[in-house]
């Protein structure tokens, strides 16, 4: 297609118009659409994908969101935290002879008599509320930033167009629009002052201060917590799941002007009012009218780096400085590291039976005040620097009572209130136990410590539902840092760390560490799996040692392997060799060994 | 569609009502507006499936009901209000009616009443609320399934109530008199809110251009209750990685009251658009809000006695119930992901199915619950054993000994915060009333929960005398329990009574006990390293080399068994009584007895008998199932004390021998049939193979012969 009449990244809504004209013209008649698409995400997945029109579109965060034109196309990253249900729209209607369609847009771009119309047609959309991944580390903004930031990427004068642009086809709107919408438009530009405003003081108090406390669940402009309202159309349900990483291109609205009418909830509407047009204003979410999404892996978190080719003497040679970072990290202890590195390729891969197949979480042994505030603060920020997603939880008995891990159904507002263990797929979890004294835990302790174990054990975490429980399975890297072995959480491995020396923290250059992190997030997806000649091998030396040890259970097994796997996975192997299996051995070896030692 | 059509589907809708015949030739529907004409009942259902029933009846009007039932209730109503008989009893008039008879006269003296406004509206004289009630086939729709197209229809949806509204008064005519004229104004509503009327619209008013002022009259209005609730999706209808969807339902009249949060219903209703009003509106623009205008509202029974059956199940059971090996097949279709264990699978399943309660004319209750102890090592997949069975039990409680909340297991009383009244509250125990009771950790249990679980255990009711409240409450429970060893571990050096760290009168209480031990063996070793790698290899649990039945046909099976009551013939008694005896006798000769066989003993028996000639769907407890009974008491005994058994020297080839020797002599007989055999030997805890090799070994030493067709046994008279 060349020459297109319309421009896809600032008048979307246009294209979208346009093509259902066209739609309608060939011959389809929209009473029948039912919600469907008639070619306009086609479109859009041409424009973005083949057209190389995705790093034109720009990002939506609490900096764009000062000079992103609403109904443009954006594109937001960020992870599903509540699924709010459907809501019914009027997608199609008749105005006069010729039909007109509402899809990707909140309100109507020309003005409709509501309840005249006998051709309306009513399709439904579903609501996400989706929130920037918890646990976002630094450097993924960094990137993500650099390269699409309108000052670095896009010229000046490309950036001016698009501003032109922008006029013009709000101007087209506006001549048919009330003057409600443009009214809704300069508004707007007062707004975006008072955003940039706002944000520079940087706290956001000035839109903070009408927010009443049943809202105050949704802080507003923080840079961790910058929800927005996905609107999905056309996508079946299966696609996007709770806890999933997308990225969703679409059409932004927002309206900073929206009133909250707070005097207008009467008292029978306010009894089981729960609509989300109260609960979160637009004024306050930004919405987005998805047209196309896709699931996001780590990789692409780390689009910035350059790609490396996938040769075994590379992978070894970054595998090899990775490792003796962490060693020296760890204070020369190798064991800690190699077994620390396994956690970062970790990935469930299968859940049979109940158990989480691939799951290997680690407890480091022998840390107190001293050890701790070396290796411990120098191991959290190696991790930082290597992982898109890491959490930390100081476990003490104050902590457990209060804090609210799960994520709880809040059926006054019908909204789900996100726990600190509602994470995305591939986080990494470090709890510091070491803080932990004696005392008592209430009943929000006990419950909460149950939770940890299960996730440690399972790797599920139990959302909480007031009438029932429902079983979310996570997939979470966990690392729990102890004095002694932690009987609260039973990690599948427990090492004592045996520090032998101390070096001084040594920086690294930033090339260097990307290429770290691209390596661990190409490790940790390949797919991986046992031959048939390995088998027979694994099936005598799993019965062989479980001969000579006679408390092997099967969840040792299944760690052994998972070992294996992941040191195969480390070489960038696809296939468990006797070589690595070996290894993995040889690392249990060690481990006993030490853990003998130290009883 | 036209008024003439509505007009023929109001005559089609008389000719159902007053001609409808249920299956007893009754007048269903004239009988009900009869009893609605006598003021005993406010509510009229009409089942969709009575008209699909109904012979003069097409498709087609029932599809119309269904897809605009909303109006359709309205022609309901009034093909009802003209067929409406006189009442047959005398009625004291109350305000209502007086109203309505001055009303009346008014309406005859005036004859201006050509206003519309003054008209008396149908709805204002009718003392009956209509329901349509979806047809009860096929599945209800989960709240997920319902989308856009479903507006306007009758849907039947199944969910669980998080919240309800208090019920309220809702106008549905508003009645005014003008200040003027004088005159009754009507003014109906069908919304959430309405305009008020201020200015007399009558005929007089408009002329003398009076505009009367309008004084709303809250007595000669009509209202209706009103109740609003939120309905949430069960989480087994969730898909995974999904969060469950909520509904608003509303409901009306007669329907309010009838849910409380938690309840889990089923409801039909018309699912409607709520158009936004006022300044919400104007600024929602296109969106509608959707909610369910409730028609009926059923609870879900969890009962296994209220099961019901679906078409194609009955059938499938039926086909079951021929197959011979059915209580292999139901058994190991019990957490079939779990290797082994096939006895303890088999006791879980006599388990579900239990056997009928007794009640002596005496007044006293024997029970029919049967209560099972697992006990054992930590790891033996007891916990998944245990919640699996929950699963498939259509009521259950899963809870642990030492988990369970401040109510416990039994019940407490709890002073209520919002009223400060002492309210009972019953625990896990009470809960699980008519079901059954997974108590995991049953060794850490608190103190009071245990005696109090004495009581459950036997007498079925759990009693409570605290904060001025001495009552009883009903816990008719099977009780399934898990338990670790006193030490953590099974220990070998110690005697089992050391090991299980319960009080005997406790144990006495559980009908079978197995003791599941983690032992060493090569081919279970090699077992497991196989399951393991073959998990890592391919994802997915190796083949079970059988297709399990799905628990939904377990339940249906189960539940239709569970409505028999079978007897004990008389000629059994003797036989009963024998083994019984035999088993005192033994325990007696032995000096170090390792369980006390009492009279419940006896009675477990008879339990374990019935449960299994339930299963069969037999009205009558064979000789089979009470020698099925004995084996699995022996093998349960066995499961603790084997190991005993082995220290005492006797191995079991040769105490087979001695087993089949003392049969023989005590029937007199020197012909041994190998069925019987099988029977005794398996009783005391021995396998087929083992005979087999006992057969052989001593027939090699002539002590007898075997048939080498049959393996009938015949011994060599010394």
């Amino acid at each position: 297609m060349v020459g297109l009449p319309y421009d896809c990244l600032a008048n979307p809504l246009g294209a979208v118009r346009l093509t259902f004209e066209k739609a309608v013209a060939s011959g389809s008649d929209p009473a029948t659409f039912e919600g469907k698409d008639w070619g306009a995400t086609d479109l859009f997945r041409q424009f973005i994908f083949d057209d190389g029109g995705l790093s034109q579109v720009p990002f939506l965060n609490p900096s764009t969101m000062t000079w992103v034109q609403p109904n443009t196309l954006v594109r937001f990253w960020g992870m599903i935290q509540d699924m709010l249900g459907n809501e019914f729209y009027v997608g199609a209607y008749k105005e006069g002879e010729t039909w007109r369609t509402n899809k990707f847009a909140d309100f109507s771009q020309f003005p409709m008599a509501v309840d005249s119309s006998p051709d309306m047609r009513v399709w439904e959309r579903r609501l996400l509320y989706c929130v920037p991944v918890p646990g976002q580390n630094s450097w993924i903004e960094h990137s993500s930033e650099s390269l699409f930031n309108p000052s670095s990427i896009s010229s000046p004068l490309q950036r001016e167009k698009r501003h032109r642009e922008d006029d013009t086809a709000i101007n087209d709107i506006d001549m048919q629009v009330t003057d409600e919408e443009v009214h809704a438009c300069t508004s707007n530009k007062k707004m975006r002052e008072g955003g940039i405003a706002s944000n520079s003081s940087n706290t956001g108090d000035t839109l903070n201060e009408d927010i009443d406390s049943s809202t105050s669940v949704l802080p507003y402009f923080d840079r961790t917590s910058f929800p927005c309202l996905v609107k999905i159309y056309d996508s079946p349900e299966s696609n996007l799941k709770l806890n999933d990483v997308f990225e969703f291109i679409g059409v932004f609205t927002f309206d900073p002007e929206f009133p909250v009418d707070k005097n207008d909830t009467n008292d029978l509407e306010s009894s089981l009012c729960d609509d989300t047009l109260t609960q979160m204003p637009p004024s306050r979410v930004p919405r987005l009218h998805c047209l196309v999404h896709r699931k996001l892996a780590t990789q692409d978190f780390i689009s910035g780096s350059p790609t490396f080719e996938l040769k075994s003497h590379l992978v070894k040679s970054i595998r090899e400085a990775l490792l003796g970072h962490l060693t020296s990290i760890l204070g020369n202890d190798g064991v800690a590291a190699n077994l620390i590195t396994f956690s970062f390729y970790l990935q469930v891969h299968a859940r049979v039976d109940s158990i989480a197949v691939g799951k290997l979480s680690l407890n480091l042994t022998c840390f107190n005040k001293e050890t701790l505030s070396v290796f411990g603060h120098r191991l959290n920020l190696a991790l930082k620097n290597l992982l898109p997603f890491t959490h930390c939880i100081p476990l003490s008995v104050d902590y457990l009572n209060k804090v609210s891990l799960v994520p709880k159904k809040d059926y006054q507002t019908n909204r789900l209130a996100s726990g600190i263990l509602q994470l995305a797929e591939g986080s990494h979890l470090t709890i510091d136990e070491t803080q932990l004294q004696a005392g008592t835990l209430n009943s929000t302790g006990v419950e909460n410590a149950r939770v940890l174990r299960n996730l440690l054990e399972l790797q599920k975490v139990e959302y909480d539902f007031t009438y029932y429980k429902m079983d979310m399975p996570a997939d979470i890297q966990l690392l729990v840092l102890s004095e002694g072995k932690s009987n609260i959480l039973p990690a599948d491995l427990v090492l004592p760390l045996c520090p032998v020396s101390v070096d001084a923290a040594q920086d690294v250059e930033t090339e260097v560490l990307r290429s770290w992190r691209w390596y661990l997030a190409t490790m940790r997806s390949l797919s991986h799996t046992i031959e048939k000649e390995m088998q027979k091998v694994l099936e005598d030396d799993l019965v062989a040692a479980r001969q000579a040890d006679r408390s092997l259970s099967s969840l040792d097994f299944s760690r052994l392997l998972t070992m294996g796997r992941l040191v195969s996975l480390s070489f960038g192997e696809t296939s468990l060799t006797l070589e690595h299996w070996k290894m993995a051995n040889e690392l249990e070896r060690l481990r006993k060994e030490r853990l003998q030692g130290s009883l | 569609m036209n008024d003439l059509d509505f007009n023929r589907d109001k005559d089609l809708a008389k000719d159902f009502l007053s001609n409808f015949a249920d299956s007893n030739g009754d007048a269903k529907y004239m009988n009900i507006l009869q009893d609605v004409a006598n003021r005993k009942t406010k509510a009229i259902e009409i089942e969709l499936e009575d008209l699909a029933d109904y012979k003069d009846l097409d498709e087609e009007f029932i599809r119309r009901i269904a897809e605009n039932t909303k109006r359709y209730i309205t022609i309901l109503a009034s093909a009802i209000d003209e067929l409406m008989p006189e009442p047959t009893e005398a009625l004291p008039d109350d305000d209502h009616d007086i109203l309505m008879t001055q009303r009346s006269e008014e309406a005859t003296e005036n004859t201006d009443g050509s206003d519309p406004k003054q008209k008396m509206p149908p709805e204002i004289k009718r003392f009956y609320e209509v329901y349509i009630k979806a047809s009860s086939k096929g599945r209800p729709f989960t709240i997920r399934e319902v989308k856009a197209s479903y507006i306007g229809q009758l849907v039947r949806i199944s969910g669980i109530v998080t919240r309800c509204s208090d019920v309220k008064p809702l106008m549905q005519v508003a009645v005014y008199t003008c200040e003027e004229c004088g005159f009754e104004i009507y003014q109906e509503v069908t919304a959430r809110v309405f305009m008020p009327l201020f200015e007399c619209p009558s005929y007089r008013c408009k002329v003398n251009k009076a505009k009367g002022n309008l004084i709303l009259q809250l007595r000669a209005s009509k209202f209706l209750k009103f109740q609003e609730a939120k309905i949430q999706e069960l989480a087994e209808h969730v898909p995974k990685g999904h969060i469950p969807r909520s509904m608003t339902v509303h409901f009306r009249g007669e329907l309010t009251r009838k849910v409380s949060p938690g309840d889990v219903v089923e409801l039909s209703g018309i699912f409607l658009p709520m158009p936004y009003t006022g300044f919400r509106a104007m600024r929602a623009g296109l969106i509608a809000d959707t909610y369910l205008e409730a028609m009926s509202v059923s609870h879900f029974k969890k009962k296994y006695e209220d099961y019901e059956l679906r078409g194609d199940e009955e059938e499938q059971i039926a086909r079951l119930a021929e197959d011979g090996d059915i209580y292999n097949k139901l058994s190991r279709s019990l957490a079939p992901e779990i290797f082994g264990h096939e006895d303890i699978k088999k006791a879980l399943l006599l388990l579900l199915v239990g056997a009928p309660h007794r009640k002596l004319k005496d007044g006293m209750k024997i029970r029919g619950d049967l209560h099972i102890c697992l006990m054992g090592d930590p790891g033996v997949a007891k916990s998944q054993l245990l919640k699996h069975i929950i699963n498939v039990a259509p009521r259950g409680v899963y809870t642990t000994g030492k988990g369970s909340s401040g109510v416990g297991l039994t019940a407490a009383v709890q002073k209520d915060p919002v009223t400060n009244e002492m309210v009972l509250e019953g625990g896990a125990l009470v809960l699980a009333d008519m079901g059954i009771c997974a108590i995991d950790e049953f060794d850490k249990m608190d103190e009071s929960d245990r005696t109090a679980i004495h009581e459950v255990m036997e007498q079925q009711t759990v009693s409570i005398a605290k904060a001025g409240i001495t009552t009883s409450l009903n816990a008719r429970t099977a009780v399934l329990a898990a338990a670790n060893p006193a030490w953590g571990r099974y220990d070998m050096r110690r005697t089992p009574a050391e090991n299980i760290n319960l009080p005997p009168a406790l144990l006495s209480r559980f009908d079978l006990l197995w003791l599941i031990l983690d032992r060493a063996d090569m081919d279970s070793d090699l077992e497991m390293a196989r399951h393991v790698v073959y998990v890592h290899q391919n994802k997915e649990s190796p083949a079970l080399g059988f297709t399990p039945l799905e628990p939904s046909v377990l339940r249906a099976y189960i539940s239709a068994a569970r409505r028999l009551s079978p007897s004990i013939p008389k000629e059994l008694e003797e036989y009963i009584a024998g083994a019984y005896s035999s088993i005192r006798q033994e325990e007696a000769k032995s000096n170090t007895p390792h369980s006390y066989t009492t009279v419940r003993t006896l009675l477990s028996i008879l339990r374990i008998s019935a449960a299994l000639a339930r299963l069969r769907f037999s009205e009558k407890v064979a000789q089979s199932d009470v020698d099925e009974a004995l084996r699995l008491m022996q093998m349960s005994k066995f499961s603790l004390y084997s190991d005993d058994r082995q220290k005492a020297g006797l191995d079991a080839i040769s105490d087979i021998y001695s087993i089949l020797r003392d049969e023989a002599a005590r029937m007199n007989r020197l012909e041994l049939s190998y069925a019987q055999a099988l029977n005794w030997i398996s009783r005391k805890g021995y396998s087929e193979a083992q005979l087999k090799e006992c057969l052989e070994e001593y027939a090699a030493l002539n002590v007898w012969q075997i048939h080498p067709d049959s393996f009938n046994i015949r011994f060599i008279d010394a």
